[in-house]
């Protein structure tokens, strides 16, 4: 890749690319430096940082309307939240769970809709979504706890330590963090990642130099949901609780806007729009009444004046 | 040259709701030929290709392909039996370099499986550095090199015609079909387009293409099919074709009022 | 029977004002290819303005028709005033920007109405005065069809018929439908298509607005976030009957409304909600273009 690559930049090209490491690495004095209230609100953004890149998988790189996605945020959370809480397995133990299950959901619902033209994908996405919301407010098998949800999520414990404090549960979610941009940017550099970006620009030429298209986009979901399930056993134990109401379709339509707002497949860009679209309205929550009026202006403008988004994926690298 | 019937197509034919676009066609590409498949506008020529290389099921008859029967198997499957095709249309990736979109034909040759992407594995880069090397092999032979990292969509027609070219030529096909190679395309470089077909011919890969450019299709061609409301109504060395009157008739209508445009 | 009968009665009046919002989704879809989310809280504005026009300077006597008419009116001219300005400031801008543009555009205006109409008339729900119709109601083979039902499937029904018409025995109707099937087309033929658009944004929020007045005046409520719910199982009924096809819409609407009713009875309201999106997958899925829609094929 040297060899190609020469040319691309130079010195400024690598401060460019060292400047999110910094800005990371930077994160690990919040705990020490700023008030707890400001620690929560970075792990949530943490958090929700993850389920964005993953909502970028299969939206800003694949392509796929998706407007469902809170679905796989909120099965990893319950799969957590009902494994421990019911049959007092450690987070820990909870975790790989919860992704496997997220991703299988993630394969079973995208299956029968990826062949889908993009509009009718995206109703199918967000009927999924409200019957996934349906389903756990109901209590189903007696597990879900109903509207309410599920109370007293344990804190992860390592080996005999107990992450209980909000700077040790940053810590963990900064980790994921790291770990998930790690493998966005490895996806970048591999035939699944081109492989979605020539689903998403022509799928047909794709077919036809032999990409099975149908396997590719169901996996973008499995990898998307997996990593949102994740991010769900994160929130759990972050909220020590689970409910419906923090997966409905409005969550879905955010981490949409999220995506499209920020910059599809620019991974500055999905992370700045996280911090607009989560992070500012808990600064601002003395105004909260005009929070939503204001975003929906903020949407309106910045998809008109910059309709490839505010940090759009810069065009180097395969 | 030429050997054992590579690709055969008996008795194809296909409707579009009450439109019977291509009906009762057949012909075959032996190995190492390079075929042509001509005929008037809207006579059906990229419909047969659509239906060789999956992009539509034909409602009737055979398609073969070294032997195996191909007919209405899926796009991607018919790639992987080594059936490379370009389009009218040039179809290359919108915002991706000539290199990465090059790298495409390489899909059916790369091993890398889902997982070892996301995790780097050292195999997988390994792969990736030879991906590249492999590509920017096929680049230089088609003298692409020096526009490896410029944006594909934003070249020279000329030259993104030999991207696509080049994109189907690194997946090392069996069959390489060519739809309107030399559509936009000016004298000079007709005549190296010419050159490069020839080429992949003695390079071991046999050729079919559509084309309405005369310059191509009697120089370079071995064998020609002619084809008119979904028939075909011809078929012969260029020489045979050039003076067979039901071609004539067919290009030219039945009054010989008009000049030959060649 | 007649449990069934009052079903129907009750299925058709839901099916009404949904086939009414239906409308607006399904010509703004057919025209622009867009789903406007933001229709729904459109809709339900015009209940909010509707209510706002009836209970000023009523007193405690009934509305009387004219008090009612011009609240339909209001509320129906002002809703295509919004939609005219949403297409003008949030759509148009992005008619040569990617598709996903205008979604997350339609996204934010939805959110925008719907927050504005909550820093207006407040976050609680509003209730209709009971005294804006009058109370009666008819009897007839084991059933009863009360006034306000009436007046909704009465109106729901005229105000088809005429859109109908209008559609498809008029000049300018047949513009939308050319621009429907094929904007470019439609261009070249002289069509002046940007007024085809701001037409069907001015007519498809005007209808749902009428619907949206009949939720309110049905249910005696409103409250902001009503449109996302109707708007969502409106947007399901033009899916059912074929998107941008718009005896679709009609048929769609009135086969929602007639599930709900019958639904109602054996089934709880949370289940009847799942069943409508499995059933609005289960459409995607075998037939996605509807039971009225058409196929159209994509040339390679």
């Amino acid at each position: 890749m040297a060899a190609a690559a020469a040319g691309r930049g130079g010195r400024l090209a690598l401060a460019r690319r060292a400047l999110g490491p910094l800005m990371w690495v930077a994160g690990l004095a919040v705990p020490i430096v700023l008030a707890s209230s400001w620690v929560s609100i970075l792990a949530i953004f943490a958090i929700y940082a993850v389920v964005a890149l993953s909502q970028d998988i299969v939206l800003g790189r694949a392509g796929m309307y998706d407007m469902g996605h809170a679905v796989y945020f909120g099965v990893g959370a319950y799969v957590t939240a009902i494994l421990n809480t019911r049959f007092h397995w450690p987070i820990f133990a909870t975790w790989p769970v919860a992704i496997v299950v997220a991703a299988v959901i993630g394969v079973a619902l995208s299956a029968p809709i990826v062949k889908l033209r993009g509009d009718y994908l995206l109703v199918a996405t967000i009927g999924f979504n409200i019957i996934f919301v349906l389903a756990m407010s109901n209590d189903v098998f007696g597990l879900t706890g109903g509207p309410d949800g599920i109370f007293g999520v344990g804190v992860p414990h390592v080996l005999s330590l107990a992450l209980s404090s909000q700077g040790a549960l940053f810590y963990l979610d900064w980790l994921v963090l790291a770990l998930v941009l790690l493998i966005m940017r490895n996806l970048e550099r591999s035939r699944v990642g081109r492989v979605f970006r020539y689903l998403k620009e022509d799928e047909l030429a794709a077919t036809t130099l032999g990409v099975d298209a149908r396997y590719y986009k169901i996996l973008a979901f499995a990898i998307g949901a997996g990593l949102a399930g994740a991010a769900g056993t994160l929130f759990a134990v972050q909220l020590a609780s689970v409910s419906p109401g923090s997966f409905v379709f409005t969550e879905s339509v955010t981490l949409f806007a999220i995506v499209l707002v920020g910059g599809q497949a620019s991974i500055p860009g999905v992370l700045l729009g996280t911090a607009l679209m989560f992070v500012v309205p808990q600064v601002f929550r003395g105004l909260a009444q005009y929070r939503y009026f204001a975003f929906g202006i903020a949407m309106i403008l910045v998809m008109v004046l910059r309709p490839q988004g505010i940090w759009p994926r810069r065009r180097s690298g395969p | 040259m030429s050997g054992a019937a590579l690709l055969e197509l008996h008795d194809i034919g296909i409707s579009f709701g009450g439109l019977r676009a291509v009906d009762a066609l057949s012909f075959a590409v032996d190995e190492g030929q390079i075929k042509g498949l001509i005929g008037p506008n809207g006579a059906g020529k990229t419909t047969v290709f659509n239906m060789v290389t999956g992009v539509y099921r034909p409602t009737d008859g055979r398609i073969r392909f070294a032997g195996e029967d191909i007919t209405g198997r899926s796009p991607h499957r018919v790639a992987a039996r080594g059936i490379m095709r370009t389009f009218q249309t040039i179809r290359l990736f919108a915002g991706m370099t000539v290199l990465e979109n090059v790298l495409a034909g390489q899909h059916l040759r790369t091993r890398q499986t889902w997982w070892q992407s996301l995790l780097a594995t050292p195999g997988q880069r390994r792969e990736e550095a030879e991906l590249v090397e492999r590509t920017l092999a096929t680049l230089e032979r088609l003298d692409l090199a020096d526009v490896a990292n410029e944006v594909a969509t934003a070249l020279p027609y000329g030259m993104q015609r030999r991207v696509e070219l080049a994109r189907t030529l690194v997946a090392d096909p069996k069959l390489l079909i060519l739809d309107e190679p030399a559509a936009g395309l000016n004298d000079m470089e007709s005549s190296a387009l010419n050159d490069t077909i020839r080429g992949i011919r003695d390079a071991g890969v046999t050729v079919l293409l559509v084309e309405h450019d005369m310059n191509v299709v009697m120089n370079v061609t071995d064998s020609i099919v002619v084809i008119n409301f979904g028939r075909k109504i011809a078929e012969g060395t260029p020489g045979e074709i050039q003076t067979h009157p039901a071609v004539v008739e067919a290009y030219l209508g039945q009054d010989d009022d008009e000049e030959v445009a060649t | 029977m007649d449990v069934v009968l009052q079903q129907f009665v009750n299925g058709v009046t839901v099916g009404g004002f949904y086939a009414l919002i239906a409308l607006g989704y399904t010509m703004v879809y057919g025209v622009l290819k867009l789903i406007n989310f933001a229709h729904g809280d459109l809709c339900i504005l015009a209940a909010f303005i509707g209510l706002s026009v009836l209970t000023t300077g009523i007193g405690g006597a009934n509305a009387g028709a004219l008090m009612v008419a011009l609240a339909f009116v209001v509320a129906a001219v002002a809703v295509g005033i919004a939609g005219t300005v949403l297409e003008l400031t949030a759509y148009r801008p992005l008619r040569k920007a990617h598709r996903l543009s205008a979604v997350v555009s339609a996204l934010g205006a939805s959110m925008l109405i719907e927050n504005g109409i909550m820093l207006v008339w407040g976050p609680q729900v509003k209730v209709f005065p009971s005294n804006l119709l009058p109370h009666i109601s008819w009897s007839f083979a084991g059933a009863s069809i009360s006034f306000v039902q009436v007046l909704i499937i009465g109106g729901s029904l005229l105000l088809m018929a005429g859109l109908y018409y209008y559609v498809h025995h008029t000049r300018f109707g047949t513009a939308i439908r050319a621009a429907a099937i094929d904007q470019d087309a439609a261009r070249l033929m002289g069509i002046n298509v940007n007024r085809v658009i701001t037409s069907v944004f001015i007519v498809g929020p005007a209808l749902g607005a009428v619907g949206g007045l009949f939720v309110g005046l049905y249910y005696r409520e409103a409250y902001f976030n009503m449109g996302w719910i109707y708007g969502l199982n409106a947007f399901i009924a033009a899916i059912i009957g074929g998107i941008g096809n718009i005896p679709g819409a009609m048929v769609g609407g009135l086969l929602l409304g007639l599930f709900n009713a019958f639904a109602a009875g054996y089934v709880s309201s949370t289940w009847q909600e799942a069943i409508t999106f499995a059933l609005l997958i289960a459409i995607l899925l075998v037939r996605p273009t509807g039971i009225l829609g058409e196929r159209v094929a994509e040339k390679i």
